[in-house]
Formats: structure tokens, sequence, C-alpha cells
């Protein structure tokens, strides 16, 4: 074991650098966003439209510096605790992309497929994806659910949800 | 009096089955769509005009009063129990309602804001029905100054929730500052990080980012860390308040009725920042401060109650003006011009009956809404004991249908999941989240203020303390900036005092 | 391993919370129940009459008609639709039209929508000045020159308004203090740059000789927002409709200094701005327009729709409710307005680099 504590060994389990490191980059583009923006001299409106948006980057740099620092000496934020939450191990992405998933397949298909499709997908794959192993009968409280939603939308809001590929069906 | 008897013969007309009938349908209706996240009070009535064109004006604006209110609570209710807020004035309630529901007292949290909302309302009724005209002449004297003034008082006021770890607070707040610089800049019409997006022109939608980083994160976070072994189940608890609960609650119900009307009664003032400045002036005057942020009830019963006082407050100058001050306000306008009727300084003359039977249908609604919510509350928190999967995914259900019914575009469920990753990385680093929000919903304002502000004065920045109250508020602004010091010099003087503050008031936190 | 750990702990969890579970299985029979029910009342919710909507003028009523409103409900442009949708239906010129909502961008996003749904002979779209106006500041790739343009339906002449304490009585006083200094007076106005409200006193100035650049426009959030400034003498002048203010203007306590339509408005004693020497003609105005590459006989079977609604007493009605006025022309000569008023909006501004 070296003696000296090299690069790669400070940064590993200091994750939260990545915070960091969005924050300094949030600040960047809101710099760059900004410095592309005109401002025609007006004696009315001294601040300008820049003005804000420099002081939010800064903030954010600033911020993102500090936080660095705070992570690199030793700080750590605290990760939210609850009583569904066991933060006794880490992040269990098997759980956790399946359900991305499923939401992402909704907003795939919302139109092209439908309400009633797309949020019976979506409905499913969360139950599936948190653990539900219960197939056809949440198979089929999801489908109970987007149809129901999307009747009492239509006859009660009139707002009409896509029903993309049962169209005229329903 | 005459007001009393102009009063006592709306309540006859409001109460009459059909009218009390469409009462019932509107605080219904409301409240299903106050629990939807998206929807709101606004659009539904103005979803609901052609087809209430065949009722008679009466029965339709009693139905839209009990929308409006019924909104107000339905966005309470999934604010505590699902952390969803419904509508932009229940993000507040979020914070500690939520909390109160995952330590078993989701039934007290229910409780105290059904109360409060309608200890709230019937007080901001009361005022509108009462002295309406004075509080109207008071609200439009108020000009961008004086609004500039009480959004400095409001990022003040952030200071104080930052939470424990302050770098973190303004690395959130910076985060939602950022947030609320999207869309279209209002002076020189161009466009900030937007992208070339046309769909990000108008901006970040406050709810979509609450829901995104309330409900959303949160689904996303308990996914990644799911209690896979089944603690001992919390038991629901009484169903009802305890002798303690009401103790801490009257106050906070007071005091956030006094935010929330003058608040909802001027022009910008909006509903999501008295409910704000209750949440901190509860925390700094309550006996429990250790509490807030693991559901103290104080901070549910006084933004409870801010909210549906603003509500009443928002009807006020609609009423006595036609003077609409949000979007449920302007739509209830738009149908008051529909049938015919102009509201202005002539409304409460020229058609009597018809005002004085929506304020009494106000009580009514305020009253049936109560009657409905707080028997129900353990009912509701209930729910609470679906099985976790159940229940996450109709979260997730629920904000995805709420917030692709607004414009139903895909686009807006991508902006749901970006941020609700935001939520997940913030759950897991300790960023919090309230200074985030606040930063969405002042930023614009503080910017947009400030610079309406500078023009209106033609550039000179005199304009800032040209109006009596803007100039007010910046005195309280400077006593709470210099209290530590004046608290010392005090001490100094007079040595062997009590010090006036309680100890642990937000000005002795410290970051790590 | 992680799985039957998962199914042991979930059967524990069943049999611990069996009642709460019945209760749960029993209000979800009761929905599933509600659902058929609501299914067999909402069955052919979906179904569309007709794909093509394109039957001759002389056969029975359009159907299968859509209006797309590119803002939000209970806007100026939604509130139109409607009205204009229920004189249809109630008088048979149409059956089942479908008002639907598409807001974003000031109206760009509802209008890139039409621009791409070519050759679609049911659709169309309820628009106005607002939509010119965003088209270029939202820099939209479509522009309302690319539609098919059915029907000028109303409009409203904007006014120069005042509040009673104003020190400006008349028209000329007010210009006299703008040209002296354009800067030091603040114009207010209920929409964002680009809008109506915004292109008004742009092109007054430019018709009394004040370079746009110097206007100081302060924009509010509609007439809600605008009507406190205006009461309490907080700005110059406001720019905007008088519709929305008819009561404050009635009772005196807002002042018109002069309306910028082609005649005085019914109840404003206030000259026109032509009548008070000054060169502008200037309406807010709305109409409908289809998507292009429209067949002539759709166009035809639209055209004569809307001009047989424009003909009923209903329609009269409504255009008395809600102080609307009526400013009907149908096709070319519509189209010759729109590419004029493209033109007018886009001069204005590129000179202010919003275009």
């Amino acid at each position: 074991m070296s003696s000296s504590p090299t690069l790669a060994s400070r940064l590993k389990g200091r994750s939260e650098l990545g915070v960091a490191l969005l924050l300094g980059a949030a600040g960047v583009m809101v710099f760059l966003d900004a410095n592309g923006l005109a401002t025609p001299y007006s004696k009315s409106d001294p601040v300008g439209p820049r003005t804000v948006p420099f002081i939010v980057a800064g903030l954010l740099v600033v911020c993102a510096v500090l936080l660095a620092v705070n992570v690199l000496r030793g700080g750590k934020g605290e990760a939210e605790g609850g009583e569904d939450v066991d933060l006794a191990h880490p992040a269990d992405w098997k759980t956790v992309l399946p359900l991305v998933g499923a939401f992402i397949a909704n907003i795939l298909l919302i139109d092209w497929a439908g309400w009633v499709i797309s949020g019976t997908v979506l409905f499913w794959g969360s139950v599936w994806a948190l653990g539900g192993r219960h197939y056809v009968r949440d198979g089929l409280i999801s489908l109970a659910l987007s149809i129901l939603t999307f009747y009492g939308f239509f006859l009660g809001l009139g707002i009409a949800l896509p029903a993309g590929l049962l169209e005229g069906i329903l | 009096m005459d007001v009393f008897s102009s009063l006592m013969d709306g309540f006859a007309t409001a109460l009459t089955p059909m009218n009390f009938l469409y009462a019932v349908i509107g605080v219904v209706l409301g409240t299903a769509v106050g629990v939807l996240p998206g929807l709101g009070p606004a659009m539904t009535v103005a979803l609901l005009l052609p087809v209430t064109y065949a009722l008679e004006p009466t029965s339709a604006f009693i139905m839209f009063a009990g929308i409006y209110y019924g909104g107000m609570y339905g966005g309470s209710t999934t604010s505590i129990l699902l952390n969803t807020p419904g509508e932009s004035s229940s993000v507040v309630t979020a914070i500690e309602g939520n909390k109160m529901a995952k330590a078993g007292r989701a039934a007290q949290a229910l409780a105290t804001a059904a109360i409060g909302s309608f200890v709230a309302g019937t007080i901001g009724t009361t005022l509108l029905a009462v002295c309406a005209p004075i509080v109207v002449q008071f609200a439009v004297s108020l000009g961008s100054p004086s609004y500039f003034a009480i959004m400095v008082l409001a990022l003040l006021a952030v200071t104080a929730v930052l939470g424990s770890s302050r770098l973190r607070g303004f690395a959130a707040l910076g985060l939602g500052l950022a947030i609320g610089l999207v869309g279209m800049d209002s002076v020189t019409g161009q466009q900030r990080l937007t992208f070339g997006m046309p769909l990000l022109a108008d901006g970040l939608d406050i709810v979509v980012v609450a829901v995104a980083i309330f409900a959303v994160g949160e689904a996303l976070w308990v996914a990644a860390h799911l209690r896979r072994t089944p603690l001992h189940v919390i038991p629901v608890g009484r169903p009802w308040m305890g002798k303690q609960d009401w103790k801490r609650s009257w106050k906070p119900w007071l005091r956030g009725t006094a935010f929330g009307f003058p608040f909802g009664a001027l022009p910008a003032g909006g509903a999501e920042i008295p409910t704000f400045l209750s949440y901190v002036t509860e925390k700094r005057l309550s006996k429990h401060p250790e509490e807030f942020g693991h559901g103290a009830i104080e901070g549910v019963a006084g933004p409870e109650a801010a909210n549906n006082a603003a509500a009443a407050g928002t009807l006020t100058p609609m009423l006595a003006l036609g003077l609409p001050t949000n979007a449920t306000a302007a739509v209830m306008l738009a149908a008051f011009t529909s049938y015919g009727i102009q509201p202005g300084p002539q409304l409460f003359a020229s058609q009597g009956p018809l005002v004085w039977a929506l304020i009494a249908s106000l009580f009514i609604g305020n009253l049936l809404l109560l009657i409905i919510n707080l028997p129900l509350a353990p009912l509701w928190a209930k729910l609470l004991q679906l099985p976790r999967p159940y229940l996450y995914a109709g979260i997730l259900f629920f904000a995805t249908l709420g917030a692709y019914s607004v414009n139903l575009q895909a686009f807006d469920l991508v902006i749901l999941l970006v941020l609700g990753a935001l939520g997940f990385m913030m759950r897991r680093f300790g960023l919090p989240v309230l200074p985030l929000i606040l930063g969405v919903i002042l930023g614009p304002r503080l910017e947009g203020q400030l610079r309406k502000t500078l023009q209106l004065s033609a550039g000179n920045p005199a304009g800032l303390w040209s109006e009596p109250i803007a100039v007010g508020i910046y005195v309280i602004v400077a006593v709470i900036l210099l209290w530590p010091l004046l608290m010392r010099l005090w001490r100094k003087a007079r040595p062997g005092r009590r010090p006036l503050l309680p100890a642990n008031s937000g000005a002795a936190d410290y970051s790590d | 391993m992680h799985q039957s750990v998962l199914l042991t702990s979930l059967t524990k969890n069943f049999t611990e919370k069996r009642n709460t579970m019945r209760q749960i299985r029993a209000l979800r029979i009761a929905a599933v129940a509600a659902g058929i029910a609501l299914m067999a009342t909402g069955c052919g919710a979906t179904g569309k009459s007709s794909t093509s909507g394109s039957s001759s003028a002389a056969a029975g009523p359009v159907t299968g008609l859509q209006i797309l409103v590119p803002n939000t409900p209970g806007g100026g442009y939604d509130t139109t639709a409607r009205a204009a949708a229920k004189v249809l239906d109630d008088e048979k010129i149409a059956t089942n039209t479908e008002v639907f909502n598409l807001a974003g961008a000031g109206g760009t996003v509802g209008l890139a929508r039409v621009v791409n749904e070519k050759g679609n002979g049911d659709l169309t779209m309820l628009m106005g000045l607002g939509v010119v106006g965003a088209s270029y500041t939202n820099k939209s790739a479509s522009k309302l020159t690319d539609t098919t343009p059915l029907a000028k339906l109303i409009e409203e002449p904007g006014a120069i308004m005042v509040s009673k304490d104003s020190p400006y009585k008349t028209i000329d006083d007010l210009v006299k203090a703008w040209k002296a200094d354009p800067g030091s007076i603040a114009v207010g106005g209920g929409s964002s740059p680009g809008g109506p409200d915004h292109l008004l006193p742009m092109q007054l100035a430019g018709a009394v000789g004040i370079d746009a650049t110097k206007v100081n426009f302060v924009s509010y959030d509609g007439g809600g927002d605008l009507l406190p400034a205006i009461l309490g003498n907080k700005l110059g002048f406001a720019a905007s409709g008088a519709g929305e203010y008819l009561k404050q203007i009635e009772s005196g306590e807002v002042r018109v200094l002069a309306t910028s339509g082609a005649e005085r408005l019914d109840g404003v004693d206030a000259p026109t701005l032509k009548e008070s020497n000054i060169d502008l003609v200037f309406t807010n105005w709305r109409g409908i327009v289809a998507p292009p590459g429209i067949s002539d006989a759709d166009k035809a079977t639209l055209i004569a729709a809307l001009e047989k609604m424009h003909g009923t007493e209903a329609w009269k009605e409504t255009l008395k409710t809600h102080s609307w006025t009526d400013a009907f022309v149908t096709g070319d000569e519509f189209k010759t307005f729109l590419t004029e008023q493209d033109k007018r909006v886009a001069d204005v501004l590129t000179k202010l680099g919003l275009a």
C-alpha cells in the first residue's frame, strides 16, 4: 500500500463530487447562455437580461467549488432516510432502472399507442419494478386504472387523452 | 345591519336544493381536481364554462366557488399523504405534512389542514363580505416597488430554511434560481436557457417542478433503497387530533390567515409566498423548532390556513373591482362576462342577490369541505398502508397523468423525469428541497419586479423606495438582518436579562 | 436469493395486513365495476364519424370539425373558439365540433402543429395578432403565411388609456410629452414583447416619429395585472384593448385618450387616432386558419360554414355579449390582410431586434 494518497484513492467514495461537478456545469451553462443575449442599452432597464443570470451562475460556481473543498475535506451530505428506505445497502439499480424504463416507455407510447396502453405499461411496469409479483392481477389493475382515468377525464372534464391505437374502439 | 340581512337572503338562495346540489358537485369536483397535480381549479372552471351556459348564473357560480375552494383542500390531501403537491400553494404543506404522515400521524396532519382551511376560509370570506372595498383600495395602491420589497423579505426568509448544511442549502437555491430563469425574459423578450426548444419558451411550471422533485424523486429514491425486510408497522395511531395538536395549531391557523388573505388580495401576491412566510414564521415562533423537517404540526397548520385565506382574498378584488389576481379569478371573471355581468364597484348594487348568494355559497362550500374531509381523514390515512409497490406506482401514475393533462404534451413528462432524477440526486446527497422550490418561485418574481420598478421610474434607483409600504418592509428587513447585532448591544446594556429569542433560533445555525 | 427473501417478506406482509387487503380488494372490485359502467356509457366516445369532412356545401352539416386553440382554456382565443363552436353546433351548421387546446410559446406550438398537418381538411386553428408576433419573437420555423387563411372573425381596436389622476387630458398632451422624452414615460401593456399590447405603442411611436428602440415598454401579465397599474397612476400610459376595462372607463377611473380603430368605439367617448391626425389604424383581430395544402373543396366547405355562422342571429348575439366588433372577411381578402399584418409586425420587431 502506498503511503501517500493517490488521486484515485482520494476520489473513491467521494461520489458527492459529482454534485459539485453538476453545480459547476450548471453555472457555466447559465453563464454561457446569458452571454449570448443581446443587451440593448436602455436607460430604464439598467439591470438588463444578463445581470441576474450572471449572479446565479456565480452563485452556482462558488457553491460548486466550496462543495468540492468540503467533500475532499471529509464533509458529507446526509442521505434522506425514511420508513420505506433502507440505507444500509447501496442504491439498488436493478429496481430503479426498470422503474425509469416504465416511465420512459410511457413517454414514448403515450401519443402513439394512446393513454390506455401507455398508462397500463407505466403502472404495471412500476409495480413489477418495485417488487409486485402478482402479474395478472397487477395487469388488470393497471388496465382498469388507465381506462377509468381515460373516461373520467373525457366525460368529466372534456379532456381527451390520446386514444392512440384504440381510436374508434373506445 | 344591511350586510347581515343581505347575507341571510344569500343563504336562502344558496340553500335551495338545486343550488345546494351544485355546491356539492363543485366541492367534490374541486377536491378531485385539486388532488391531481397539474390540473387545477382554473383549468377545470374554464373547461366547465361551456357546460354551464345552460344553467342559471347563480347556480353556475356556486359550483365554481365550490371547485375553487375544493381545489385548495384536495391539493393538501395529496401533499400530505403522497408528497405530491396538487397545487403550487400546497407545496410547503408537503414538507411537514408528508413527514407527519410517514411518522404515522397522517390523520392529524389532514385534520389540522382541514380545520385550518375551514377557519381561514371562513374568516377570509367574512372579510370579503364585510370590507371588500377597503381591502381593494389598499391592494391597488401597491406597485412594483412594494412587491419587490416583499420578495426581498421572502428571500431573506429563505435563509432560515437552508437546513443543517448552509452550503448545500445555497447550492439548492442556486439550482432553483437557474430553473426559474428558463423561459422568456419579460423586458427584452429574449429566450433564456431554452436551447432553441419552443416548448421551454414559457418556462417550467412550478407545479411540474414540485411534483417532479417531490413525488417522482421520492419514488426513484425509494425504488433504490426499498426496504425488503418489513419494518414493524408503525401504528396509524389515534385518528383524531390530540389536545397538544389543538394547542399547537390554533395560533398558526390565525397567523396563516393573516398572511394569506392580504397576499391573495394583492394583484401580484399569489398564494405560494404567504404559505412560505407562514412556514418560516411558525418555525421561528415554535416551541419545538427541532421538529421542523421531521413533522411539526405548526408547519402544516399555518401554510394550510394561508392558502385558503389567499383563495378568499383573491375573490375580493375580483368581485369588488373586476380585477383578477390569479388564473382562477380570471376565468371566473370571463364567466361573469359571458353571462353579461360586469364585476366592479357597481356589482354589489346591481347584482346584489347573485353576489350575496355567491358569498353564502362560499361559506357553505367551506363547511361542506370540512365535513367531507375531516371524518374521512383516518380513511385517507389508510391509503398509506397500501403495499409499497402499488403506492409508489400509483404516485407515478397520477403524477404523470396530472402533468400530461395540462398541455397534452409528452415533453412535460420528459421534464418530469429529468427533474425527478434531480430530486433523486438531491436526496442522495443531502441537498434540501425547499430552497430549490423557493428559488423557482422567487427568482423570476424578484427579477421581474426589480426591473419593472426601474422601468417605471425610468431607471432611477430612487424608485425602489418610492412607496411607503416598500420603505416599511425594508425597515423590517434591516431589523431582521441586524437583529443579532441589536441583541448583543441590548444584552450589553442590560446584563442579566434573558434573551428574547429562543436559543436555537435559525440565526444560530452554522454549516459544517 | 434476493427473490426468495422478497417472496417471504411479501407473504408475511400479506398475512399481517389481511384486513386492509380485503378492504382494498373490495374497493378495487368496486372501481372496476364502476369502470365497466362508465365504459358502457362512454363507448364510441373516440370514434370519429367521418374522416374527410368534405361534402359539398349544399349537403348536411359539417362533421368532424376540430378547432385548435393555441392558448390555455379561459383565454381570449379559447373563448372565441368555444363561442364559435357553440353557434356552429346550435345552428346545425356543424355537428360535434371539437375544440381543443395546445398551448405554448405564445401560440407557436399550436401553429407548428397546424402547419404540420398538411392536407387535413378537418382541422382549423383560431388565432390572432398575438400569434403573428409570437412567431417572430419565438423564432418559430412555421409562419402564419404558411397556413390557409379561412376567415377573420372579430377585431378589437386598442385604446390609449391613463388613470383619472394623470396629467394628460388629450392624446396631443401625451404625444407632446412623449416626444420630448420617450424614455421617461413608461408604457404599460398586457402582453409580453411581440404581443398586441406591445405592437400598438411601437407602431404608435413610429407614427408620431419616435424611435421604437427608445420606447420604455413595461409588460404586464394580462389585463388583470395591468389594471392596478393604470388605476394607481403608476404608468405614463397604457395601451391595450378597451374591452376588459369598460366598467372602469364608464365610472371614470380610467380615461381613454384615443382608440386605434377606423371608427370610434361604441360607448367610449374618445377620438380615434386618425381623427387626432395620427396616421395609424391598429386592431387586435382574431380569425380562423387551416393547414396548408387542403383541397379547394374542403376550403370552400369551411368558408361556407363560417359565412353561414356569421349570418346567424346567434352569432350576432354572441358578438354583443362579449363586446366583440364584427370584422368578417374571408378567403383571399383575409389572406391579403394576413400578409400585410405579418409584414408590419416583422418590420416593427426587426427594428427592435426581436425578430
